[in-house]
C-alpha cells in the first residue's frame, strides 16, 4: 500500500532538530562534502561580528572497500582541519564534538554527498515536454542525475519502454502525468510500464523500489492498485503539475531528499552513522549547490548562473526571476567524457580558439589519453591551451541544453490583443536571458585551478557569452555544496560566506550585443569612483582595465547604434562595476559571438583577444605541473 | 404662269439632285489612311489610322458624326484573292471609284475626333486592304480614302511587350528551382518559426495531459475552396500528432465533401503513425451547411465535451468570434488559420496562435519539411521581396518625379510602369519619351509666378 506524504522518523528527528537551533547561537560550523573521490572538510566560524571560512582540510573518501565507511574519510578530513585551526574537532569516541565550546567543537555539522555516483533517478510523465519534463525538472532541482524520461510520446513502444526500465537501476523512480481531473488511462498506463518491467535499485537488495507517484490526484487508487503485488515502496506527493499552468515541484522534491536519506543514504556505508552526527539532512551535492544559488539569487535580487565541469559531468545552474533550473550534461567533461566533447563540437569547432596550428593526430592522442588517464594534467602551454579549447566547447555545449530545458512552461494558455498580430510566441521559450544576468560563477578543476585567473574570466566570456554588465566569479574551493545545507540552517552565515570567502571575484564584463562592425565604434566608456577612465571600444576590440578585488566604480556606456548593452539598441546604461583578481573586461566583440571562417584569420583573431587580456602571459606562476 | 411652273419645277429639280448627291458626296475625307499590323499579338489585330477630314474642325456646326472603317481581303493565307467583305466585284482588289455606300456595311465605325481604329477580326496571314469614309447625319458620306497599300496580319511567337514579364518569370523560377535542388542536396532552407504551427503539438499534448479532446474545424466552405484544402493540410498533421499523443479528435464539418476529404486524411494519417485501430471515422462528422446552424452544433460540442485544444483552419465568416470566444470561456488552447482579413483581427485577440494569410498556405512545406515544397515556398518569398521592392522604388522615383521635374525620375518611372509592369518591352516608348521632354520644356518655358520683385 501507498505511504502517505509524510516525513519519516529520521527525516522528522533532524527537521526538528533544524527548527530547534537559534541561528544566533551558531558560531562555529563545520560542513563536509563527501565526494567520489575526496571528503573536504571546511570549517566556518563567527570572527569580528561577521561568518567567514576560516579553514579547510581534504581526505579521501572511504566510501568504498576497504574502508567501506564514509565516515573515516569525514574523520580524516575534519582532523586535519581540527590541528590547522588548533581546535579539537574529533571526540575519543570518534564522533565529532558538538555544541562547540572555546576551544573545541563545533555548534552544527552538517554534509553533503555525491559518493557513489550521487543520487540516480529514472522519471516518467505522460508528455514529455510536459508532465515528464516539470518531473525532470523536481528530480535535477533534487540534485539527482536523471538517467531517463519515459513518456507516452517518447517514441519508443511499450516493450521497448519495459525494457529500458529493466535496464536501468535508479535509486527511485518519479512518475507524474495529467492535470488533476486530467488523464487517468495514460497515468495508469505509465504504471503499467514500470510495474512489470520490476527495476531493481542500485544498492541494496532488500529494500524496495521507492516510487514517488506526483501525479493528477484522481488517478491515485488505480496506480496504488498496480503496484499492489510488491516490490514497490510507493509514496504519493501533490501533483507537480495540478494545472498546465503551473508547476507544484516542492513537494516531489522533499519526498525525493527523504528517500535519498532514507533509502539511498541508508544503503551506502557508514551513512547511517554519518546521518546521526549532522544536524542537517544530508543533501546530493549538486541539490546543495542549486539551493546556494537560490539563496544568493533571491537575498540579494540578482540573477545567476553557474556552472560545474567535471570530469565526466557538466552542471549547469541558473536562477532567473526566482526560477531556479538545473541541468546535468552527463556526456560533457573533461577527462572521462572529453572525447564525446570533441565528437559532439567536432575538432574545427575546438581548434578555432587555438591561435597556433596543432597536429589533428597529436590531439586525438592527447583526448584518448585524458580519457583513460583523467587525472594527467597539461605539461605544456599547448597543452593547457588546447585543453581550455575543449572546455570552451564543453561549457559553451552545456550552457546551450541549458538554454534549451531551462524555459516557461509548456502547454499553457495564452492572453493575446490585436496588437499581438505580428508578435506571437510559443510557450516554452527559454528563461535564460543573457542580457539579465548578474553573477557567473564557475568552478570544476579546469576553470577553478586554471593557471591565471584570466584564462578562467576568458572561458566564461567566450563560453557563456553573457551580455551587457557582468560580474565573474569562480568558487575558490568547490564550498558552494557546503553552504547549500548551510543555507538550510542558516541562510545569513550561508550568504555571508559565499560572498567573501567561497567566491573569487574575478571582475566584471561588459560585453556588447549586437553586430558591431570591425575597427568601427562599438561603445564608449566612462569611469568614476575608485577608477578615472574613459575612452572608446571599437566593434571586435578586447579591453582589459587594471580594477582591484575592493574597487567600486560607476560606469557610463554609451552604444553606439544598434548595439546593446543592457537599456536596449543605442541606449546609455549606468552601473556600478566592481573589481576582481581580473579586472574590468571590455568586450566589443559583439553577440552572438562569431569567429572567422578562415583558419589564418581565426588564428589571428584569437591570438589578438588572448594578447588584449594578457591570458597566457608568461609569469613565474606559469603552467601547473 | 408658265415660267413660275418651270421655275418651281427647275427648283424642285435642282433639289432633288443636290440631295440625291448630299447622300454620297458633301464631307470632305480623311486622308492618309494607313493600316499596319498590331505587334506583339497573335494575327488577329490590325491598326487602321488616319488624318482627320478637315470638315472636322467645324463638327460643332457642320455635319460631321465620325468615320467609317472598310475593309477587302486583298489575298488569303493560301495565297487566294478574295472578294472581300465589301461587296465589290469578285475581280476586283481595290475599292470601286462609285464605292456604293448603301450596299456595304463599315467592319467598324468611331465618333469624330478619333483617328485610330482597330480591326480586331482578322485571320492570321492574310492581306487586307482598308479604306475610310467620314460620315455625317443622315446617312451623308464622304468619298472613302483608301489606304495606299494591304497590310498583312501576323502573328508574332513572342509578346517583345512582355519581355520584363519573361525576365521576371525566368528569374523567380530559377530561385525556386535553385532552393529545390539545394533542399534536394541536403541543404538548408530556413524557414522562419511560425508560431501556430509550432504549436501544434503543444496543443494536442495539452488536450492529452487534461484527457479532453482536440477539436477541429475546417471552415464553412466547401472543399473546391483553397483555404479548405489548406486546412485540410493542416488537419493531416494535427492528425498525426493526436495519433502519436493517444488523443482523441473530432472534426464536425459543414460540407459532405470536406467530411469525406478529412476522413480519408485523418484515416491516412492514424495509419502512417501506425495506430490504425485509434481512427474512428465518425468523430468526423456532417453537421449541416447552414453557417449558423453549423455553429450552434461546433459550439454544442465545445460545451458539452469541453475540448482542450481547438483549431480553426479554413474560410470562415461571422462564427469565427463566436467559436473562438466559446473556446477560449472553457479555457482551450485555439490555434486559428485563415485568409479571410476581415475575420483575422477577431481570431488574433481570441485565440492563442493566429495563422494569418500567406503563413497559413506555406503550412503545407513547414510542416511536411518537403524539399520541393520548401524550395517553392523559398523561391516565392523570393519573388515576393522583388515585387515589394519594386513597389517601393516605384514610389519613390514617382515621388521624385512629381516633386523634383527631373527628367531621369520621370523616365524611370515611365519604364517601371510601362515596361516593366507594362507592355512596351525592353525599350522605352519613344513617343513617350518625347512627350515628357515636350512637357518639361513648356514647363520650363512658362515664366516662374511671383518671381519678380518690385522696383
Amino acid at each position: 500500500m501507498p505511504r502517505p506524504a509524510t516525513r519519516t522518523k529520521a527525516v522528522d528527528h533532524l527537521m526538528s532538530d533544524i527548527t530547534a537551533i537559534d541561528p544566533e547561537k551558531i558560531k562555529v560550523i563545520l560542513a563536509t562534502d563527501c565526494g567520489s573521490t575526496t571528503t573536504k572538510a571546511i570549517l566556518i566560524q563567527f570572527v569580528d561580528g561577521a561568518y567567514r571560512q576560516t579553514h579547510r582540510g581534504e581526505a579521501p573518501t572511504t566510501v568504498e572497500k576497504p574502508f567501506a565507511d564514509v565516515t573515516m574519510g569525514v574523520i580524516n578530513s575534519v582532523t586535519e582541519i581540527g590541528e590547522l585551526a588548533g581546535r579539537r574537532l574529533v571526540g575519543d569516541d570518534g564522533r565529532i564534538i558538538s555544541p562547540a565550546t572555546e576551544t573545541e567543537g563545533c555548534d552544527i555539522y552538517i554534509s553533503t554527498s555525491s559518493a557513489g555516483g550521487g543520487l540516480q533517478m529514472m522519471v516518467a510523465g505522460v508528455i514529455a515536454e510536459m508532465t515528464a519534463a516539470s518531473a525532470k525538472r523536481a528530480a535535477l532541482g533534487a540534485g539527482s542525475i536523471v538517467m531517463d524520461v519515459i513518456a507516452a510520446n517518447d517514441g519508443r513502444r511499450p516493450h521497448d519502454q519495459i525494457q529500458r526500465i529493466r535496464d536501468l537501476r535508479p535509486d527511485m523512480i518519479l512518475i507524474s502525468g495529467g492535470t488533476d481531473g486530467g488523464t487517468t488511462d495514460k497515468v495508469v498506463q505509465i504504471a503499467e510500464l514500470v510495474a512489470p518491467a520490476k527495476p531493481q535499485p542500485r544498492f541494496g537488495s532488500d529494500y524496495e523500489m521507492p516510487i514517488i507517484y506526483a501525479g493528477n490526484k484522481d488517478a491515485r487508487d488505480a496506480v496504488s492498485s498496480v503496484f499492489d503485488e510488491g516490490g514497490f515502496d510507493l509514496q504519493i506527493v501533490d501533483n507537480l503539475r495540478p494545472v498546465l499552468e503551473r508547476e507544484n515541484l516542492s513537494p516531489a522534491r522533499d519526498k525525493i531528499h527523504d528517500i535519498f536519506l532514507e533509502h539511498v543514504m541508508a544503503q551506502a556505508p557508514g551513512y547511517d552513522k554519518l546521518m546521526g552526527w549532522t544536524g542537517a539532512p544530508i543533501m546530493p551535492t549538486p541539490g546543495a549547490v542549486g539551493d546556494i544559488l537560490q539563496t544568493v539569487a533571491r537575498l540579494q535580487g540578482i540573477n545567476v548562473v553557474g556552472v560545474d565541469i567535471g570530469g565526466a559531468t557538466t552542471d549547469v545552474f541558473s536562477v532567473f526571476d526566482e526560477t531556479f533550473n538545473r541541468t546535468v550534461s552527463a556526456n560533457l567533461g573533461m577527462s572521462y567524457s572529453i572525447s564525446n566533447v570533441c565528437a559532439e563540437a567536432t575538432m574545427p569547432n575546438v581548434l578555432r580558439w587555438v591561435p597556433f596550428d596543432m597536429d589533428e593526430r597529436e590531439l586525438r592522442n592527447h583526448v584518448k589519453n585524458k580519457m583513460i588517464r583523467p587525472t594527467t594534467i597539461p605539461q605544456t602551454k599547448e597543452a593547457l591551451m588546447f585543453e581550455q579549447a575543449v572546455a570552451r566547447e564543453a561549457l559553451r555545449l552545456a550552457y546551450k541544453q541549458h538554454k534549451e530545458f531551462a524555459t516557461t512552461l509548456k502547454g499553457v494558455q495564452q492572453q493575446r490583443t490585436v496588437g499581438d498580430t505580428f508578435s506571437q510566441e510559443t510557450g516554452g521559450m527559454t528563461i535564460v536571458n543573457n542580457m539579465k544576468l548578474d553573477l557567473l560563477v564557475a568552478s570544476g578543476g579546469v576553470l577553478s585551478h586554471a593557471p591565471r585567473m584570466h584564462q578562467t574570466a576568458m572561458l566564461l566570456i567566450d563560453a557563456f557569452e553573457p551580455e551587457g554588465v557582468t560580474m565573474l566569479a569562480k568558487d575558490s574551493i568547490f564550498m558552494m555544496p557546503h553552504l547549500g545545507v548551510l543555507a538550510s540552517v542558516h541562510p545569513k552565515a550561508a550568504e555571508q560566506v559565499f560572498d567573501r570567502d567561497c567566491l573569487i571575484y574575478l571582475g566584471t564584463c561588459v560585453c556588447a550585443k549586437g553586430s558591431p562592425k570591425p575597427g568601427k565604434l562599438c561603445f564608449k566608456y566612462e569611469l568614476s569612483g575608485s577608477l578615472t577612465d574613459s575612452g572608446e571600444i571599437a566593434g571586435g576590440e578586447l579591453k582589459l582595465i587594471e580594477m582591484g578585488m575592493d574597487d567600486r566604480a560607476k560606469i557610463i556606456l554609451t552604444p553606439a547604434r544598434g548595439i546593446d548593452l543592457g537599456a536596449g539598441p543605442g541606449k546609455r546604461v549606468e552601473k556600478e562595476v566592481r573589481g576582481g583578481t581580473v579586472g574590468l573586461i571590455l568586450d566589443g566583440r559583439g553577440r552572438s559571438l562569431s569567429l572567422p571562417e578562415d583558419r589564418a584569420t581565426c588564428q589571428a583573431t584569437v591570438q589578438g583577444w588572448l594578447d588584449s587580456l594578457d591570458v597566457y602571459a608568461e609569469e613565474k606562476e606559469a603552467v601547473a605541473v | 404662269m408658265k415660267t413660275v411652273l418651270t421655275l418651281l419645277l427647275v427648283v424642285a429639280s435642282a433639289a432633288w439632285t443636290t440631295h440625291s448627291f448630299a447622300a454620297d458626296i458633301t464631307l470632305a475625307p480623311p486622308t492618309h489612311v494607313s493600316a499596319e499590323d498590331v505587334p506583339n499579338d497573335i494575327g488577329t489585330q490590325v491598326l487602321i489610322k488616319w488624318h482627320a477630314s478637315p470638315d472636322e474642325e467645324n463638327a460643332g456646326t457642320r455635319s460631321l458624326d465620325g468615320y467609317a472603317i472598310y475593309r477587302k481581303i486583298a489575298q488569303t493565307s493560301e495565297g487566294l484573292e478574295s472578294i472581300g467583305e465589301a461587296g465589290a466585284d469578285a475581280s476586283e482588289l481595290g475599292f470601286p471609284a462609285n464605292f456604293d455606300f448603301e450596299d456595304t456595311q463599315p467592319i467598324g465605325s468611331v465618333s469624330y475626333g478619333r483617328t485610330k481604329f482597330v480591326d480586331e477580326n482578322v485571320e492570321a496571314g492574310n492581306s487586307y486592304l482598308y479604306a475610310v469614309a467620314a460620315t455625317g447625319p443622315g446617312g451623308t458620306y464622304s468619298p472613302i480614302s483608301v489606304a495606299s497599300s494591304p497590310v498583312t496580319a501576323e502573328m508574332q511567337w513572342f509578346n517583345g511587350g512582355k519581355f520584363w514579364f519573361l525576365i521576371i518569370t525566368a528569374v523567380i523560377s530559377f530561385v525556386i528551382i535553385a532552393f529545390v535542388v539545394i533542399a534536394k542536396k541536403g541543404g538548408e532552407i530556413r524557414v522562419r518559426k511560425i508560431a501556430g504551427l509550432e504549436a501544434v503539438s503543444e496543443a494536442v499534448g495539452r488536450a492529452t495531459e487534461m484527457g479532453k479532446p482536440v477539436l477541429f474545424v475546417p471552415g464553412i466552405l466547401d472543399i473546391n475552396d483553397i483555404q479548405t484544402v489548406a486546412g485540410i493540410t493542416v488537419l493531416s498533421n494535427v492528425a498525426k500528432t493526436s495519433a502519436r499523443y493517444d488523443a482523441k479528435l473530432r472534426v464536425p464539418t459543414a460540407r459532405s465533401l470536406v467530411m469525406t476529404t478529412a476522413r480519408e486524411t485523418v484515416e491516412a494519417a492514424y495509419l502512417g503513425e501506425g495506430r490504425p485501430d485509434a481512427y474512428n471515422e465518425n468523430d468526423i462528422y456532417y453537421l449541416t451547411d447552414e453557417q449558423f446552424g453549423y455553429t450552434a452544433g461546433v459550439q454544442g460540442v465545445m460545451v458539452r465535451e469541453r475540448p482542450a485544444a481547438c483549431f480553426y483552419m479554413g474560410a470562415f465568416y461571422a462564427e469565427s468570434l463566436i467559436l473562438a470566444e466559446t473556446a477560449n470561456s472553457i479555457g482551450s488552447i485555439q490555434i486559428a488559420g485563415t485568409a479571410m482579413p476581415s475575420q483575422l483581427p477577431f481570431f488574433v485577440a481570441a485565440c492563442d496562435y493566429t495563422l494569418i494569410g500567406e503563413e497559413f498556405f506555406a503550412a503545407s512545406a513547414y510542416l511536411s519539411n518537403d524539399p520541393e515544397q520548401l524550395g517553392s515556398l523559398k523561391g516565392q518569398d523570393i519573388g515576393k521581396i522583388m515585387a515589394a521592392g519594386l513597389l517601393v522604388v516605384g514610389c519613390v522615383l514617382a515621388t521624385i518625379a512629381v516633386t523634383s521635374e527631373s527628367r531621369t525620375a520621370q523616365i524611370a518611372e515611365l519604364y517601371i510602369k510601362d515596361n516593366i509592369l507594362g507592355a512596351d518591352g525592353l525599350v522605352p516608348n519613344a513617343d513617350k519619351v518625347a512627350q515628357i521632354d515636350a512637357e518639361l520644356d513648356a514647363q520650363a518655358q512658362q515664366p516662374h509666378a511671383g518671381g519678380g520683385g518690385g522696383s
